[in-house]
């Protein structure tokens, strides 16, 4: 110990500098993270338990009323977005499968650059926009189904099947294509070679996918707020109602059950399996 | 190539050709059928009506309703508050994002794992939520507000801009930022370090390393992230509804209203393709400059 601090003087001015500046400024940097990302969801949670905050640093005491307060329609919303976001993630997740396979190695040529181009675009397309088209082609004859449900699990499916579609030609890679062909080289039937040997070594894909679709479909607002029916609004349209309004402690509270179910369900991609070295 | 041409003849490598062909063929219409089932109604039927509705007057063919949208006295200067917006907010949380993933890649600090890490996941986050966090903490009554004025013994909170422009972009910086960081942070990865060192053992400084060899070699990846977050700036709707409801009129605000308040679709829809114009263009440009790195357009 004693050696240590005697030596430290025997460094040169310019060095101790440097090495404080360097620890200012990595300080600094974390510091900065720090306040820009993850303070925000410290403080939805913080607010969900206040009793009280509004002109004061810190919450004026805390308490569960925001929460035991949660009504009906409050409720009825999470019902309807823990559906929504289900049937999305479900639905998005096969459709970018099938799209995946269906592409794999022809996604730059011909009509497979038209489907890979088309099934990308609504990652461009502003959301406010895309609900807006969907609501103008389905809400008269021929199909109208602006009044049910239908209409919100449509417009964030195209939403979401990028990001699926993505996540299933981004594990398609050349060993898989070696063993499928070894697979059918040894007489199995396609579907044999789809159900033994290509879902199996897609898990990690799928489970990512469907945690990606359900937790985009629980935060999606502006498509939704477009088209929604009556009676489905979703916890994000509650939430961005209640903030509006003023009410933004049981705004908060909601919006906290609504991080926690997405949290959850992005767990799921943290906790993929190991991914197994093919020989 | 004579063994090859001779085998061409035999009839177990003319039945392999035949079964090749064939599942080409296969692979063709299944191609169509995806086409037509999964991507029509959902992608190009939608966008198709769009268009024709906006193009469609009383009288047929008409450019009635682009007049009616931008003729309007509360969206007549629209157009220029959603691009100064959209600059504003791209460039510095495209600048942040650059900042921070340099900052996380060369000088990595206890705890910079677990940051990336989580900005992983803040990409999963929705943006009203953002906006909405903010308002506790740099609203008139927030914490930072409320400090700042016991800190100065001031009269009045000091902060009070949240609810308009200001409040956007810093609600825009805040949430994009993270997503200029990945493709950041992936163009690093690929770095040639030997580079650096051999820059730095001929006697550049910190600065001139990083503008002369490390921006060079990682600008691919970097252009992508700022065109992708300018894309998915100007596309932001959550934060404009929470912040900027009242007197800032953008257009996906000015295009949500006269739908779901005027009820004036055909309206609404001009405003939507004009907009859909912005931001196909934007994304045309980052499929292109992303297929050029060789990077995925994952997101």
């Amino acid at each position: 110990m004693a050696t240590e601090f005697t030596w430290v003087p025997k460094a040169s001015k310019p060095a101790v500098l440097k090495r404080i500046g360097g620890w200012a400024f990595t300080a600094f940097a974390a510091l900065l993270c720090f306040w820009l990302f993850v303070l925000p969801v410290i403080v939805v949670a913080l607010s969900s338990v206040a009793s009280h905050w509004s002109g004061t640093i810190f919450p004026a005491g805390f308490s569960m009323r925001w929460f035991e307060r949660l009504g009906s329609s409050d409720f009825d919303a999470l019902t309807t977005s823990l559906e929504v976001g289900l049937g999305v993630a479900f639905l998005g997740t096969v459709l970018g499968l099938w799209l995946a396979l269906a592409l794999e190695g022809r996604d730059r040529r011909g009509v497979g650059a038209w489907v890979d181009t088309i099934a990308m675009m609504p990652n461009g397309v502003p959301s406010v926009v895309l609900g807006l088209s969907v609501l103008i082609a389905y809400h008269k004859k021929p199909l109208d189904i602006s009044g049910s449900a239908a209409i919100v699990v449509l417009v964030q499916l195209a939403l979401v099947l990028p990001f699926c579609y993505r996540c299933a030609a981004a594990a398609l890679r050349p060993e898989l294509t070696i063993l499928r062909e070894a697979a059918a080289s040894l007489g199995a039937p396609p579907s044999m070679v789809l159900a033994r040997v290509v879902l199996p070594q897609l898990v990690p894909a799928i489970r990512a996918s469907l945690a990606l679709g359900f937790a985009l479909s629980l935060g999606e607002l502006g498509a939704t707020l477009t088209v929604y029916p009556p009676g489905f609004a979703t916890v994000p349209i509650v939430v961005v109602g209640q903030v509006n309004r003023g009410y933004y402690l049981p705004a908060s509270a909601l919006s906290l059950i609504l991080l926690a179910v997405s949290l959850a369900a992005l767990l799921l991609i943290a906790a993929r399996v190991p991914r197994r070295r093919i020989a | 190539m004579s063994s090859l041409s001779a085998s061409e003849g035999i009839p177990d490598d003319a039945a392999y050709v035949a079964a090749r062909r064939r599942r080409e063929r296969r692979a063709q219409w299944q191609m169509w059928v995806i086409l037509v089932v999964v991507l029509g109604p959902l992608v190009i039927y939608p966008l198709i009506q769009l268009i024709v509705l906006s193009f469609t007057g009383a009288h047929g063919v008409s450019l009635h309703a682009y007049t009616a949208f931008f003729r309007n006295p509360e969206t007549s200067g629209v157009i220029g508050t959603t691009l100064g917006i959209l600059f504003a907010s791209a460039t510095m949380a495209s600048l942040l994002g650059v900042l921070i993933a340099s900052m996380l890649f060369f000088k990595p600090f206890p705890g910079a794992k677990l940051v990336t890490r989580f900005l992983e996941l803040f990409v999963a986050f929705p943006s009203f939520l953002v906006a909405f966090t903010l308002i506790f903490l740099y609203g008139s009554q927030g914490s930072v507000s409320i400090g700042l004025q016991r800190l100065f013994n001031l009269q009045a909170p000091p902060l009070d801009f949240l609810f308009g422009i200001g409040g956007v972009i810093l609600a825009e910086v805040v949430f994009y930022a993270p997503f200029v960081v990945r493709p950041t942070l992936a163009s690093f990865a690929t770095l040639d370090m030997r580079l650096i060192e051999a820059a730095k053992s001929l006697g550049a400084n910190g600065l001139m390393v990083a503008f002369r060899v490390i921006l060079p070699l990682a600008w691919p990846g970097i252009a992508a992230g700022t065109i992708l977050c300018f894309l998915l700036t100007l596309n932001e709707f959550g934060i404009l509804l929470v912040l900027g409801s009242a007197h800032l009129i953008t257009l996906p605000t000015a295009i949500y209203s006269s739908a779901t308040v005027d009820l004036d679709l055909p309206t609404a829809a001009a405003g939507a393709v004009v907009m859909l114009a912005m931001s196909l263009s934007l994304y045309a440009l980052y499929r292109r400059v992303n297929r050029r790195t060789g990077g995925r357009d994952g997101n």
